[in-house]
């Protein structure tokens, strides 16, 4: 057979140690985020030092994150690229379109609770998993 | 645009994840460009042409005809040719 030369550094290897980074980095800003979170009531009792300390690493962490992300859509290949790009598009613009009308809702009490960030973080995790997969499969 | 990609592989014996290596991409990106789901960018279009010592227009074509009835690229290529 005709042997194709193969990189040493292959695009394969490459995407794995990116993704593998990607996760510490999502770990590492959710573990940041919980003490932020939880740690004024739970660990250090409210003192304004302790939570200010929390707030700056978990926005460091958070940083690390961002680049990692960024990093990691450098690496990818122009198809997967393009699929990435597309779902954080579609992600975005669900956010907006239905985050600006759920806030509106919470202010004139239409809905019976508080619309609170999380219920967006979980809609654009789902919006972006959907649509990645979709952009996954359109191409298989 | 239409490829010979798929042909080409197939001549020299390549799986999809051979030729992905060879031209730094996925699996899944050779697969999508073979299948035609996929047009791949100058730059990698370029490095397909290396890899295979071929021209660009031997391996990717674009099929659309002009507004004349004629294909663009060969009108260019008889003016270059005269």
């Amino acid at each position: 057979m005709n042997q194709v030369k193969r990189p040493e550094n292959g695009y394969q290897s490459r995407i794995r140690a990116n993704v593998i980074r990607l996760f510490r980095w999502n770990g590492a800003w959710g573990a940041a985020t919980a003490l932020m979170a939880f740690g004024p009531k739970l660990l250090w009792n409210r003192t304004l030092v302790f939570t200010l300390l929390a707030v700056g690493l978990d926005v460091a962490v958070g940083v690390g994150m961002i680049l990692a992300n960024k990093n990691y859509l450098a690496e990818l290949d122009e198809l997967q690229r393009k699929v990435q790009l597309n779902s954080m598009g579609i992600t975005l613009g669900v956010a907006v379109v239905a985050g600006v009308p759920f806030s509106v809702m919470d202010a004139y009490h239409v809905i019976p609770f508080h619309a609170d960030i999380a219920y967006l973080l979980i809609l654009m995790s789902l919006t972006f998993a959907v649509s990645n997969l979709y952009g996954t499969r359109r191409y298989r | 645009m239409k490829n010979r990609l798929k042909v080409l592989r197939a001549e020299r014996d390549w799986t999809q994840a051979q030729l992905a290596d060879a031209l730094d991409v996925s699996r899944q990106t050779v697969n999508a460009i073979e299948t035609g789901k996929f047009d791949p960018s100058l730059p990698l279009a370029f490095r397909a042409a290396r890899l295979f010592r071929m021209r660009i227009e031997e391996i990717f074509h674009d099929p659309t005809p002009d507004k004349d009835g004629g294909n663009l690229a060969t009108e260019i290529k008889k003016d270059t040719d005269v």
